[in-house]
């Protein structure tokens, strides 16, 4: 046994550009994957890694300095980094929770819908990647690894729970029949929508305004392209760092070339994962589809094309931008992550059944909400970067991505953490309490049909 | 030669699923450098579809799109492949 650990320990301690192939070469042998194909499959994993870290480091090196010296010119203390979910992915996938998240998740799938506390056979193996993020916070937090992986299996009941119930809107709204979003940011926002819907019910007046945004898309459009938003935002942050003109125009080109080669990054980090990912979803498939009525769990991607949730979130893009500066307390600068707003929306918009003014509501709370928790959890983040080896911006830089470093679910149970083992307690009482109130629901169903 | 468009919310993520299953299908069936797919972002689909053949989406249909589009989901479902293949292999010839 000690050998195991011991080899681990080494594979682990030469950073997860060395670690994330060999595991994902391991992982596809084991799944049944041809050796070649899990070779290569492991290395565009580590290209995709080292693509990450270069510009990752080229956003840092560059924006940084630029960063500070506006925070000392002006006194904005915007000086946390949004530095972009594909970052929080890799390190996610770099932290020790992360090693082995693929055949835990698995393994509580399985066990969820053996209990019958499921109804999603959840094969977007990818997005895993939250629960361990919130897995890997939590281990820095307790400085245990096995704490970590609980708070990881915790979240994705919750999680599993929340994608059965929106499932019917998702249906209903977008279109998705058979398909349930249990993906780690977007269901987190479905009970922070669903709460704030019903208080807007009871307001008499407001609940019947609603806005139409179907001229959003065109007007908005180009807040949705990322090359334009990086340089005009680069060369924006230049200006009020007091740059000379020849500066302002290197950080803007350089911030467009960022927010553009980031998601290609990514792109082969998810590729590499595909074989494993699809070995994965075809093993539970198999074993586990013949159980009454099921979803099939997907990323909340394939929702982000209603009207509704690219008009919202292109209007947010400028409003977050808005909102960090003047929010008391903030000191993140959003960035990277502008692109991902309409993954939060995934969900809001069935729950607000399509009602634009709900939506853009629901979105400014939890867009100003997700700043006050991204800056709270920045340091944890930025040490979980440093642990997984990750290229820090210099002068002390912290950083931290508005997708799960904003995740208010993710906050919860982290923070929930600071009171010890009976922070640990509740979540699991939560999470178990939800999955109990799912059988029962999944069981009277099945009676009644 | 056959333009065709890949898109996801993103233009990452499940696009590059798709891709690599719609890649290996057209191979399959003799289509092997006869077409070039390019991945996008489901909001820049209207503006781009009038530069493809087709369009392949991971997510619902958008407004004011050019060109034929197809459904992909079930390239990530698993559910309902055969019917999109014959489309796609329609779409080909």
């Amino acid at each position: 046994m000690s050998y195991i650990l011991g080899f681990f320990d080494f594979i682990q301690g030469l950073g997860p550009n060395v670690m994330m192939p060999i595991i994902i070469c391991i992982f596809g042998i084991i799944l049944g994957t041809e050796i070649g194909k899990s070779i290569r499959a492991g290395l565009t994993v580590g290209v995709g890694f080292i693509g990450l870290n270069l510009v990752i480091a080229a956003m840092s090196s560059n924006l940084g300095p630029a960063v500070q010296q506006m925070v000392e010119r002006f006194g904005l203390h915007l000086s946390i980094i949004d530095v972009g979910w594909p970052a929080a992915a890799a390190i996610a996938f770099g932290s020790t929770v992360g090693l082995v998240i693929i055949p835990v998740c698995l393994l509580v799938n399985i066990v969820m819908l053996v209990t019958n506390t499921t109804q999603t056979i959840d094969v977007d193996i990818w997005d895993y990647w939250h629960f361990a993020f919130t897995g890997a916070l939590v281990a820095i937090i307790t400085g245990s690894q096995t704490l970590g992986i609980i708070a990881a299996v915790l979240n994705m009941v919750i999680i599993m729970v929340i994608g059965d119930y929106t499932a019917p809107g998702v249906e209903k709204t977008l279109g998705l029949p058979g398909v349930s979003l249990p993906h780690g940011f977007s269901a987190a926002y479905a009970p922070i929508a669903i709460v704030i819907n019903k208080i807007i019910d009871l307001i008499p007046g407001v609940r019947n305004i609603d806005i139409n945004m179907e001229k959003v898309q065109e007007k908005f459009g180009v807040f949705g392209e990322p090359i334009i938003v990086g340089t005009v935002l680069g060369a924006i942050i230049g200006v009020v760092a007091g740059y000379s003109f020849g500066d302002v125009l290197k950080l803007g080109v350089t911030m467009g070339a960022v927010l553009v080669l980031i998601p290609r990054m990514a792109s082969l980090l998810m590729e590499g994962l595909l074989p494993v990912s699809d070995a994965a979803a075809e093993f539970i498939n198999k074993h586990f589809s013949n159980r009454g009525k099921m979803y099939i769990g997907l990323d909340s991607a394939v929702g982000v094309g209603h009207p509704l949730t690219l008009s919202v979130s292109l209007i947010l893009v400028p409003l977050t931008l808005l909102i960090a500066v003047i929010l008391p307390g903030n000191q993140v600068l959003p960035f990277a992550d502008l692109a991902v707003i309409p993954w939060m929306f995934v969900l809001i918009t069935p729950v607000v059944k399509g009602n634009g003014f709900r939506a853009l509501v629901t979105g400014i709370i939890v867009i100003a909400g997700g700043l006050l928790i991204s800056t709270n959890l920045a340091p944890l983040m930025t040490s979980a970067a440093v642990n997984a080896n990750y290229a820090m911006p210099s002068n002390a830089t912290q950083i931290s991505s508005i997708c799960d470093g904003a995740n208010p679910l993710t906050w919860a149970i982290v923070r929930l953490n600071d009171f010890g083992w009976i922070g640990m307690i509740v979540v699991a009482v939560i999470a178990i309490g939800l999955a109990l109130f799912n059988r029962r629901r999944i069981l009277k169903e099945a009676l009644e049909s | 030669m056959k333009a065709i468009l890949l898109a996801c919310g993103s233009g990452i993520c499940t696009s590059t699923a798709a891709r690599v299953k719609v890649e290996k299908l057209l191979d399959a069936n003799g289509y092997k450098g006869q077409y070039k797919i390019e991945q996008g972002k489901i909001a820049e689909v209207a503006a781009k579809s009038s530069n493809f053949d087709f369009v392949i989406a991971t997510t619902m249909k958008p407004d004011g799109v050019k060109c034929p589009f197809i459904n992909g989901i079930c390239f990530l479902t698993g559910v309902g492949v055969d019917q999109v293949t014959k489309e796609i292999l329609e779409l080909m010839k």
